[in-house]
């Protein structure tokens, strides 16, 4: 019987986080990245207003986020994350090992081209490296969809203890809003699913289980047979599902679905929502009096291969477009799948396999026009890239700067020295006048927002560093902002590496330099190694980083800490501060922002025992631009520097551009983010507020800014005392250890 | 709360399109969040919407798209949007830097804010074709206490000439009322002054400007390929981001520089985030030193972090407008000699997500 539903106008991940509310998972555990991001986005406003109880736990990478879900179906709840691109490839390993022990769980993937270089934008290129995991996956092509498979995907994935993918196009599907309908009331949805059985928990006493054996031959093919035999059962619960699910909604889906193809000699093959826009086409071409139609899959695993080839009967050619390219193979998952497919059902269609739309190029109606016009030609390639440009050789590019020579970038302004009695580095120069001397290694007319200070704590660091620098940067705004294809910022040599492998990759370039200069591969010379982390990048870095320092590489990490994630819309970093408001952590009715405590770097990597540990700010610049000296010449002489800097973010932290050196300078005197060093494991406090008469109570600060000004209203006076307390016990220890050596 | 309305559709098209086309921080995602969702749930049309993806930035070129079509129609194009009926420019600034005016045809109905009437506008900004309707949004959204969106909604939906404004009124209530009920009046407010005080059409037909000359630019330009790229999407252009033009990220201001009262310190320097001074070896009290040689106001964004430190007032903030001829103004004194051209640009433009702060990112203001 149907359901009595309610109209919505709203876009995939809206509907995607609307499904998992109605749903009331027990856990998602995720981690932000676009264009998946949204959803964990919209939950936390519903957890804000009370609308859900699911747990939502913001993990410090995709690998953890994937362990958390993992642990959490093991405990026997009902389970949900959503991710794309680069994230779903880190959490990789995890998803055989979800499927292999047989826990159900709904992941949600808004479909993302993997880097590099980098894009955040739509293709299939990452869905695509799921096709092993044993995981189904349903596509959907469009906002109902999203919505529809939420549902469905959760019952089927319990039915036969399998996980589930709900696969969408980034950004065309995630993001694009369309008037849908869903469930009235959230009961409906409860009462569709039933209660959760899980077959195992780790959480039974009255039957202990161990999941996850040790386990070899033959076992382990007798597990991966059982596996296949879920992944059939799959395929033939599908259609009923799909039937109730019809009866309830009205909405009635197949695992496959096509458009005027009944008839057509020409058929597209396509994937996602191009499949629609291929609707429109056809239609147009039929006017023409073309016999083409269009063909799609919604289900990719398990791949609806019998179903598929039935839609095909009348084709004398199929363009097969893939979203992605299996390079080497010809052609893409979907088309060599469709071959495979045609083959077994004996249908000798020409196949031109085209590879189109990547990075989230368009595909216009009028490029599903083309394609059938091509595909009329009976000499069309089998295998071609669609919509690829050769370039224009216009006149010479401009030089824009001469490369910097080693005495321009070694002018004698700031000099750093070690003395050997008292063990420490000591900076001659350092004169902020003086320092504007320095040639700039970043060049202007990079993109960042008016007011931002990543390239503020760039310059001040770069001012005290002398000699030849090579840097990387980990993803983050930073990086955005400066090598935004096809012009660069950098006049000096520049790398960029993802977010949790930034220090592993510079110590393989350092590791590189030393080793080649030992076989006089190169020349003599120093060279500084810079590592620059921001935007929450220290979170799924820190192992990265950890790694680096304890094997003591001769580089410099430089955090840029704005607290947040910046680049993708601002969600909660671990060092962003207890009580601020972010798109996961809102403020509502029974929320007041982020629930735990701002991450303490330096004391991390100062545990890792490295030769220089410091703390900046641009409200103390000439302390900033000395450190920076000390930090290069330790990491040239002694090992791995580590500088952290808290960095202005005007779009977010929701104050003015111009204001932002007062903001940073009151973080530093109400002892939020203090100044100090720590040289060969002596801490010494390099500015005291309290001394100067300087200290401000936290709130003052978190006053400045409209992330946290809402923490001054008498009802979070609790939350400010936390805050008040936790940052002045920091503070008396960061004292007790610059009062003690040993410490 | 719905109603059924005709779609001005024609034979060719069956799909009425708007594109909106502003500066992040003007609200023209949430006006296009709005249009969409005000032709899917009060017009009963379908309908989408969705605005240029990315890293969301402030200050930055952005475009949203909405489609319509009759309920009877399946709305299956997910593409952006080439020919719109309805163009809203949010800001005059774009036209000349930004292809604002790409795919306008003789029906497209174009809504300029800007000062100048039609007839001024459509000289100055070279607008080929089109209706061209013109209103000051942004001294009607400081009078009415409001944002320039929801001014620009009254003016769009008075254009399109088929939405009722009473409809609208319900949407706006609904959508910011919702939220923040104590800016419910000031919003109406701005609506109905968009809508009242849009200039009436004035009709475009300067045929002689074609876009053959920027065909000719694009001739002549260098644009890499398969063919000519460097492989892995390596860039040996260093340094080039030096030819990207900033100033459309201005908000109408500049510091301005008073030499006299420069006491060469070098603060302005270390908080500038655009490398803009351009400091030189030079005599300052008899002594050489480095001196302020001046600004290099094509890459200053205007955020007047440096008005704030300089602690002799020797920067103050100024209106752009009255500085046509900005006093001390210095190219990048590291570029070669060679003239470059710059490409007017803003920073990228991109949302991503729909967050809070979006909605509320201009001081404490509401859509």
């Amino acid at each position: 019987m149907m359901k009595e539903q309610k109209t919505f106008y709203e876009s995939g991940n809206e509907l995607a986080a609307y499904a998992a509310k109605q749903i009331n998972y027990h856990v998602m555990g995720y981690y932000p990245i676009t264009p998946s991001t949204q959803i964990a986005e919209n939950l936390d406003v519903m957890k804000a207003d009370g609308e859900h109880e699911i747990k939502l736990v913001a993990a410090e990478g995709e690998h953890s986020a994937a362990g958390i879900c993992y642990g959490a179906c093991a405990g026997g709840g009902r389970v949900f994350n959503a991710t794309s691109a680069n994230g779903l490839l880190y959490a990789l390993e995890q998803f055989p090992v979800q499927s292999g022990t047989r826990l159900p769980m709904v992941m949600n993937v808004a479909c993302r081209t993997v880097s590099g270089p980098l894009c955040i934008k739509g293709d299939h290129s990452d869905i695509m490296y799921m096709l092993n995991t044993g995981w189904i996956i349903l596509f959907a092509n469009e906002p109902q969809m999203v919505y529809d498979f939420n549902l469905i995907g959760l019952k089927l994935a319990e039915a036969v203890s399998l996980p589930v993918v709900v696969a969408f196009d980034g950004f065309f599907t995630s993001h694009q809003k369309r008037k849908c309908q869903v469930f009235a009331d959230d009961k409906t949805v409860q009462e569709y699913l039933g209660q959760k059985e899980a077959d195992y928990t780790v959480l039974d006493f009255e039957h202990p289980v161990t999941i996850g054996s040790y386990m070899n031959e033959p076992d382990v093919m007798n597990n991966r047979y059982q596996l296949h035999l879920a992944m059939e059962e799959a395929a033939q619960k599908l259609p009923s599902l799909f039937e109730e699910y019809g009866a309830l909604s009205g909405r009635h889906y197949k695992s496959c679905a096509g458009y005027r193809y009944e008839d057509a000699e020409i058929i597209l093959f396509l994937l996602g929502s191009a499949y629609h826009t291929a609707r429109e086409a056809i239609d147009m071409l039929r006017k023409e009096g073309i016999s083409a139609g269009v063909v799609t899959v919604t289900s990719l695993r398990p791949f609806p291969k019998k179903e598929l080839a039935r839609y095909f009967k009348s084709a004398k050619t199929v363009v097969a477009l893939d979203r992605q390219d299996s390079y080497g193979a010809g052609g893409g998952n979907l088309s060599i799948e469709l071959k495979a497919a045609l083959q077994e059902a004996e249908n000798n269609a020409r196949i031109l396999t085209r590879i189109y739309g990547l990075g989230g190029k368009d595909f216009f109606v009028e490029d599903a026009v083309a394609l059938v016009h091509d595909a009329q030609n009976l000499n069309a390639k089998t295998f071609d890239y669609f919509g690829i440009t050769p370039g224009i050789e216009g006149p010479k590019q401009p030089e824009y700067f001469k490369p910097l020579t080693i005495d321009e970038v070694s002018p004698g302004i700031t000099i750093c020295n070690y003395n050997e009695t008292s063990h420490k580095m000591e900076v001659k120069g350092g004169i902020l006048k003086e320092t504007t001397a320095m040639p700039k290694r970043i060049a202007p007319g990079h993109s960042a927002c008016p007011g931002c200070g990543i390239p503020v704590n760039l310059n001040l660091l770069l001012k005290g560093i002398e000699g030849n620098i090579v840097m990387l940067f980990h993803t983050g705004c930073g990086m955005i902002i400066t090598t935004g294809y096809p012009k660069t910022a950098f006049r000096i040599p520049y790398i960029h590496n993802l977010f949790q492998n930034g220090p592993a990759t510079l110590s393989g370039v350092e590791e590189a330099f030393r080793e080649r200069q030992r076989r006089g591969e190169y020349p003599e010379g120093d060279i500084t190694f810079i590592m620059v982390s921001g935007d929450g990048g220290m979170d799924i870095g820190m192992g990265s980083a950890l790694g680096t320092a304890i094997r003591n590489q001769h580089l410099i990490i430089f955090e840029y800490d704005n607290g947040g994630y910046m680049n993708t819309g601002y969600q909660l970093s671990y060092s962003t501060p207890m009580g601020a408001k972010s798109s996961t952590s809102h403020l509502g009715k029974y929320q007041y922002g982020k629930t735990f405590f701002h991450k303490d770097s330096p004391e991390i990597m100062s545990a890792a025992h490295i030769p220089y540990v410091a703390t900046v700010a641009e409200s103390n610049p000439m302390d900033f631009i000395k450190k920076a000296a000390k930090a290069a010449a330790y990491s040239r002489e002694f090992g791995t520097a580590y500088i952290r800097a808290l960095s202005a973010c005007p779009l977010n932290w929701g104050d003015k551009p111009n204001t932002e050196r007062s903001v940073i300078a009151a973080a530093v005197d109400c002892c939020y983010f203090p100044l100090y060093e720590i040289e060969q494991g002596i801490t010494s406090l390099s500015y005291d507020p309290e001394k100067n008469g300087k200290k401000i109570p936290v709130v003052d600060w978190l006053s400045l800014m409209g992330r946290t000004k809402h923490l001054k209203k008498e009802q979070y006076s609790d939350v400010v005392s936390e805050i008040q307390n936790e940052v002045d016990r920091r503070y008396k220890r960061l004292k007790a250890k610059a009062e003690n050596p040993l410490l | 709360m719905s109603t059924q309305i005709d779609l001005p559709l024609t034979e060719e098209k069956d799909c009425y399109e708007i594109r909106l086309e502003s500066i992040g921080g003007l609200g023209a995602n949430l006006c296009g969040k709005m249009l969409g969702e005000l032709g899917a749930l009060y017009l009963n049309l379908n309908s989408s919407n969705f605005s240029s993806y990315g890293s969301e930035k402030r200050g930055s070129p952005v475009k949203a798209f909405i489609r319509w079509c009759n309920p009877g129609k399946e709305l299956r194009i997910s593409t952006p949007i080439h020919q719109p009926e309805l163009l809203g420019i949010f800001h005059e600034g774009l036209l000349g830097k930004c292809p604002v005016l790409d795919g306008i045809t003789a029906d497209t109905k174009i809504i300029l804010n800007t000062t100048l009437s039609p007839k001024e506008a459509a000289e100055r900004f070279h607008v080929s074709a089109g209706s061209l309707y013109c209103l000051d949004a942004l001294s009607i959204a400081m009078e009415s206490k409001s944002r320039v969106n929801m001014v620009m909604l009254g003016a769009l939906i008075k254009a399109a000439g088929f939405i009722p404004l009473s409809l609208t009124e319900d949407l706006c209530k609904d959508t910011v009322g919702k939220k923040y009920p104590a800016l419910i009046e000031a919003n109406l407010n701005g609506l109905h002054l968009g809508y009242e005080r849009v200039s009436d059409p004035y009709t475009v037909n300067n045929s002689n400007i074609s876009s053959e000359e920027m065909q000719a630019e694009a001739k002549n330009s260098y644009v890499w390929g398969y063919d000519n790229a460097p492989i892995g999407g390596v860039n040996p252009r260093f340094g080039s981001t030096v030819s990207n033009d900033l100033s459309p990220s201005r908000e109408g201001y500049i510091p301005l520089f008073l030499q006299e009262k420069c006491i060469n310190c070098g603060l302005c320097d270390s908080t500038c985030p655009d490398m803009v001074f351009q400091f030189h070896p030079g005599v300052y009290q008899g002594k050489e030193t480095m001196v302020n040689g001046g600004l290099d106001y094509i890459h200053c964004k205007g955020c007047l972090r440096c008005v704030e430190v300089c602690p002799t007032e020797a920067l103050v903030k100024a209106l752009e407008k009255d500085y046509p001829e900005k006093p001390w103004s210095l190219p990048n004194q590291d570029l070669l000699p060679d003239a470059i051209e710059y490409e007017k640009t803003g920073p990228d433009s991109y949302i991503t997500s729909d967050s809070y702060l979006t909605e509320k990112r201009v001081d404490g203001g509401m859509v």
